[in-house]
């Protein structure tokens, strides 16, 4: 299959993926990124949102995982792709920045190392070339760009830094596609919503369009232009973000909605005492 | 026990210190003989006596003490690197790659260590020069003696492997060699550092034996090996003590390496 990209469409993928001896983890997904746009990915644990985003880095390991159909990006297969061409995109084109900050980080190299490795996957040019990019791109994410922090290693650094610095390091190519796999699910709730205001900056002012990959809902709901609810392997329902909020319908995304946090005032009247009796 | 500690330390540095310095406290070279005086008793002018050629056992005892303490790091420098380089790509590459590397770990591990290692030492040629000797000594040491260490680092380079930071690293668009030497390997130091360690203790036995058996280093020069084959012509222990010497010294020392390093993986938890 090697259908283009619709208009205004980065990437489009209809694809389904299987691990060997198992039933597929994702089943004839059909997902679409606008150019720009900010999409929400919203599913439990399990659900396959981790395969997508591997699937589309060319991550999934080929022993385990077999791959089918097709990720369109820019007229280009994915699927297709060899290993030397999948890593001319990775970090430059279309990046990611994983769920565990401090995890995601290599805890034997200094910052600067791990940033100057990641400026070098894709440039070429002197070591003040390398420098001048990297405090840049510190600064873009509102970072220190000075030696004392160029010279922490990650376990000097607290999660929100070490967030940042992960954010930094993927956008430093300006890729036209940013993956963020349950990027703020580590995070404190004043943390987290920095780290998405820090998304949502990056968007506007770079143009990047990011896949929001989260279990968390209203997470979702305050960065995303578009949602995608991902159950059981298949995307169930996917629109803006207000049409899926206020009409959410598939059962699923209506569950999703019906597990939302309300933050109210403790109701201690009798009745609803009784609601949460019946409901345990 | 931090006294403990300090002691153990202390005997180490002393017989490397005393090795060191061995061109400086030795009366003579490990070679030149007093003809007048063969197989002579601890005396003041030679303390622990003379070998049957009349060399000076003191001196032997210094430079020997030198050669062991050389060559032992020597090899167990060697062995490790290639256990790097064997056990932490089998590692990184994993599947196939690994399970080659891990058969042939095997094979080498099921085979008793020492008769392997006389059994190669005898195949090659035994009328060598001394320093062709250290050599072959040290390179056969080396060569041999990387499997255990391959198996500790083929396990530890896998859990890097699956790591999220290499993971990372790969979205980031690192090819396979940068993610092998710059993300990987660094993360192998510790393991790397314990193994040479843990090796050099094995390696000083390992010379010995050899030595003893006469397939380590070559006369003249002297190795703790080659000084404790005198005592196969050792009638009785109590006769002539001075000749355990470098059976004492032996013994101190391998103990001291693993009195040190076993309290160094207590320290680290």
């Amino acid at each position: 299959m090697n259908t283009e990209t619709q208009n205004g469409a980065l990437l489009s993928a209809n694809l389904t993926v299987r691990y060997t001896g198992k039933p597929p983890v994702l089943r004839d997904v059909e997902l679409e990124i606008r150019e720009g746009e900010v999409l929400g990915l919203v599913g439990q644990s399990g659900s396959g949102k981790s395969t997508l985003a591997m699937a589309i880095l060319g991550l999934l390991e080929k022993k385990r995982a077999r791959a089918e159909g097709s990720i369109q990006f820019r007229n280009l297969d994915l699927l297709n792709l060899s290993e030397r061409e999948l890593r001319s995109l990775r970090g430059r084109t279309i990046s990611l920045v994983l769920q565990s900050p401090l995890s995601s980080l290599n805890p034997a190299l200094k910052i600067r190392t791990q940033l100057k490795e990641a400026w070098r996957a894709h440039a070429a040019g002197t070591g003040a070339d390398c420098t001048n990019a990297i405090r840049a791109c510190l600064r873009s994410v509102s970072l220190p760009d000075g030696e004392e922090f160029l010279r922490k290693y990650p376990s000097q650094m607290s999660v929100g830094q070490a967030q940042r610095v992960l954010i930094a390091m993927a956008v430093m190519h300006r890729p036209a596609l940013l993956i963020a796999d349950e990027a703020t699910s580590a995070l404190d709730v004043i943390t987290q919503s920095e780290i998405l205001e820090l998304f949502r900056s990056l968007n506007r002012s770079t143009g990047t369009a990011i896949l929001y990959i989260s279990h968390d809902l209203a997470s979702v709901a305050g960065i995303c232009d578009r949602i995608a609810i991902l159950h059981e392997g298949q995307i169930v329902e996917c629109g803006a973000t207000e049409q899926i909020f206020a009409n959410p319908q598939h059962d699923y995304t209506r569950k999703l909605m019906a597990a939302l946090p309300r933050v109210l005032p403790a109701d201690t009247s009798p009745a609803r005492k009784s609601e949460a009796a019946a409901a345990r | 026990m931090r006294l403990g500690r300090i002691l153990w330390f202390a005997v180490l540095a002393i017989a490397l210190g005393a090795s060191g310095a061995a061109n400086w406290l030795a009366p003579a070279g490990y070679a030149k003989q007093y003809r007048e005086a063969t197989d002579a008793r601890p005396s003041a002018e030679h303390w622990l006596g003379t070998d049957e050629l009349g060399r000076d056992r003191f001196a032997r005892v210094l430079y020997g003490t030198r050669i062991s303490l050389l060559l032992a790091p020597a090899a167990a420098l060697l062995s490790t690197l290639l256990a790097a380089l064997i056990g932490g790509l089998a590692g990184y590459l994993g599947g196939v790659w690994s399970r080659i590397a891990m058969a042939v770990t095997d094979l080498f591990l099921s085979l008793p260590w020492l008769f392997l290692l006389i059994t190669v030492r005898a195949l090659m040629p035994l009328n060598v020069s001394p320093f062709v000797s250290v050599l072959v000594t040290f390179l056969l040491l080396g060569l041999l003696g990387w499997t255990v260490a391959a198996r500790v680092l083929c396990a530890s380079a896998a859990s890097v492997r699956s790591s999220d930071f290499v993971r990372q690293a790969k979205a980031a668009g690192l090819s396979g060699q940068r993610l092998f030497w710059v993300h990987v390997v660094p993360n192998l130091k510790p393991v790397l550092y314990a193994q040479f360690w843990i090796s050099i203790p094995v390696f000083i036995l390992s010379e010995a034996n050899l030595g003893i058996l006469g397939l380590g280093v070559a006369e003249p020069m002297p190795s703790w090996g080659s000084l404790l084959k005198e005592l196969e012509s050792l009638v009785s222990v109590g006769a002539e003590p001075w000749k355990f010497v470098p059976l004492v010294l032996l013994v101190l020392v391998v103990t001291s390496f693993q009195i040190l390093l076993s309290k160094q993986e207590e320290a680290a938890g």
